[in-house]
């Protein structure tokens, strides 16, 4: 265990975990849109900004990537800090103007409008539907290609991908709301920034209802090492 | 609604802001609703809580499950409770005395406190406009005193206080329909969930706490106690109470109805009463009753939805 200060407030830690982690199990709070407890930290939307004292100098760094160590005193909140969240947000706001997401929190961080050349994206980048797709599902189906301006988040060569299984945990995880799915009927169409992609839906044997996608299905059951007909009934028809 | 299966539910917040180690019953529905909803809320949030099944299991001194400042109130109240704290709130930081920010203010009640006893307080708070959020958990009886009617209660179920035998068939009066009360007061947000779906009660708790205003949010809670059912089965009994129409999951926004899962086929509802000991008595003619009801009820909701869909 380690003690820090986050804020004046001493908060006893374990070793190896970042600012971010300790901060929010304190219920401090430090605005972000990229991290998520369950994937690596990456640090893409770089909002969690917080300021470190150290051998005797003070810098800003991305609290989500930080590790806490004894003796370290932590500032969440400064006009540093502030102004430097407000230019990433306007960054932020000039890349997807139309986002609610993050509309409401530019106007939490202060920030009404931008004063870079607008553009009309919903996708920040962030890659935390990528770092899902990897971790959790463990299918790697979209990833992020191409470099600088052009850098956008896609299936490889913007096709349909063959080991995507239509879950949409992209979907449920995106921060901003820029990936959505819907089932119409037997069928799931998964809508990515760049493009789409269509699956069938498995019909229950019993009651005729369309519950989840095949291609889902037949992953889970290889993994899990379960018969041909383990999946024939939806959940509330199975005995 | 999303379907999702196995890995979604890995993304779900792991931080449980409602402690185990309760007194709930096996198999409780409630619990586990009030556990999705404080996880939804996150802990920048103060709970009013009437007395219940949830203010009784959860808060036996000395100990206590709630991770979330939480204020114990009487049944009458949770709504005038919540109203209080929700202007206080308001004033501090109009007055700068702290900072500003995003407190959600919430009300919990089960369906005794907010359908007979808290109704008064709660249509005061609506009427007011006050900014929170009206949690209901209804397992359709006062269960915490032993099982007694409420106006929740379903028609033909046997309680304690309505027994059903040679001279009664149980439950008499048909259940009252609280999400269209609360939709009566033109309030922005009013919806219905089911714990048996649990993204959706994910999103619709969250989406009130952010709606500016009030909200009402009337979760069915499976009560294995009560309703004389298996404990294994309260998850089932609610995806059937959901998929036979008896309890249709929609979401009210100004006024505009939408539903939340359309079955392209309902069950019939001696699928869901079938498993349930307190409906055992009744014959078939009553269950017709019931089921015409529920499909005509089922009907005019979806009628609603599909015209302010266009």
């Amino acid at each position: 265990m380690v003690t820090l200060k986050i804020d004046g407030r001493e908060v006893q830690a374990e070793e190896g975990k970042t600012i971010l982690e300790v901060a929010r199990e304190n219920n401090i709070y430090i605005p972000s849109l990229c991290y998520h407890e369950e994937v690596t930290p990456y640090g893409a939307c770089r909002l969690c900004l917080v300021e470190v004292t150290g051998n005797g100098r003070e810098r800003l760094v991305v609290s989500c990537l930080y590790e806490v160590a004894d003796g370290l005193k932590v500032k969440t909140n400064s006009e540093r800090i502030a102004a430097n969240r407000q230019m990433i947000m306007e960054l932020l706001l000039a890349r997807c103007p139309n986002n609610q997401a993050i509309q409401e929190l530019a106007r939490q961080l202060g920030v009404e409008k931008t004063s870079f050349k607008l553009d009309d994206n919903q996708c920040m980048l962030c890659a935390l539907c990528v770092r899902v797709c990897q971790e959790v599902v463990g299918v790697s189906a979209i990833s992020l290609v191409n470099r600088g301006v052009d850098r956008a988040l896609a299936t490889p060569f913007y096709e349909p991908s063959d080991v995507c299984i239509g879950c949409g945990s992209c979907a449920y995880v995106c921060p901003v709301d820029a990936i959505r799915f819907e089932d119409i009927g037997d069928t799931r169409y998964i809508y990515w920034p760049n493009n789409k992609m269509e699956f069938k839906l498995k019909k229950c044997k019993t009651c005729g209802n369309y519950w989840a996608p095949e291609k889902e299905l037949e992953y889970i059951r290889k993994q899990a090492n379960l018969p041909a007909d383990a999946f024939d009934n939806c959940p509330d028809c199975r005995e | 609604m999303e379907k999702y299966a196995v890995y979604v539910p890995k993304l779900v917040t792991k931080k449980e802001n409602f402690a185990p180690g309760h007194r709930a019953c096996i198999g409780c529905g409630e619990a586990l609703a009030v556990r999705l909803a404080c996880k939804a809320l996150g802990q920048n949030v103060i709970v009013a809580n009437a007395t219940g099944c949830m203010e009784i299991v959860s808060s036996q001194l000395p100990f206590t499950s709630w991770r979330v400042p939480w204020i114990h109130t009487l049944f009458e109240n949770t709504a005038a409770v919540a109203s209080g704290v929700e202007s206080a709130l308001k004033m501090l930081m109009k007055k700068g005395r702290i900072a500003q920010q995003d407190i959600a203010v919430v009300a919990m009640a089960g369906d005794g406190g907010t359908s007979d006893i808290g109704l008064q307080a709660l249509s005061g708070a609506m009427e007011r406009g006050h900014n929170f959020l009206y949690l209901c958990f209804d397992n359709e009886a006062y269960m915490n005193t032993g099982i007694q009617r409420s106006s929740a209660t379903p028609f033909g179920a046997s309680t304690t206080t309505s027994p059903a035998g040679k001279m009664s068939m149980g439950q008499f009066t048909w259940k009252k329909n609280m999400p269209a009360i609360a939709a009566a007061h033109n309030i922005p947000y009013v919806a219905t969930a089911c714990p048996s779906y649990p993204f959706d009660l994910l999103a619709k708790v969250e989406k009130g706490a952010k709606t500016p205003g009030p909200a009402y949010v009337h979760i069915l809670s499976v009560c294995p106690t009560g309703w004389r059912c298996a404990t294994d089965l309260s998850i089932k009994i609610g995806r059937l109470a959901v998929e036979t129409g008896i309890f249709p999951l929609y979401e009210i926004e100004n006024g505009r109805y939408k539903l939340s899962l359309d079955p392209p086929k309902l069950r019939p509802v001696t699928d869901y009463m079938k498993l349930q000991g307190r409906f055992r008595h009744l014959s078939e003619d009553l269950i017709a009753k019931i089921q015409k009801r529920v499909s005509a009820e089922y009907a005019e909701i979806k009628e609603k939805a599909v015209a302010d869909k266009e």
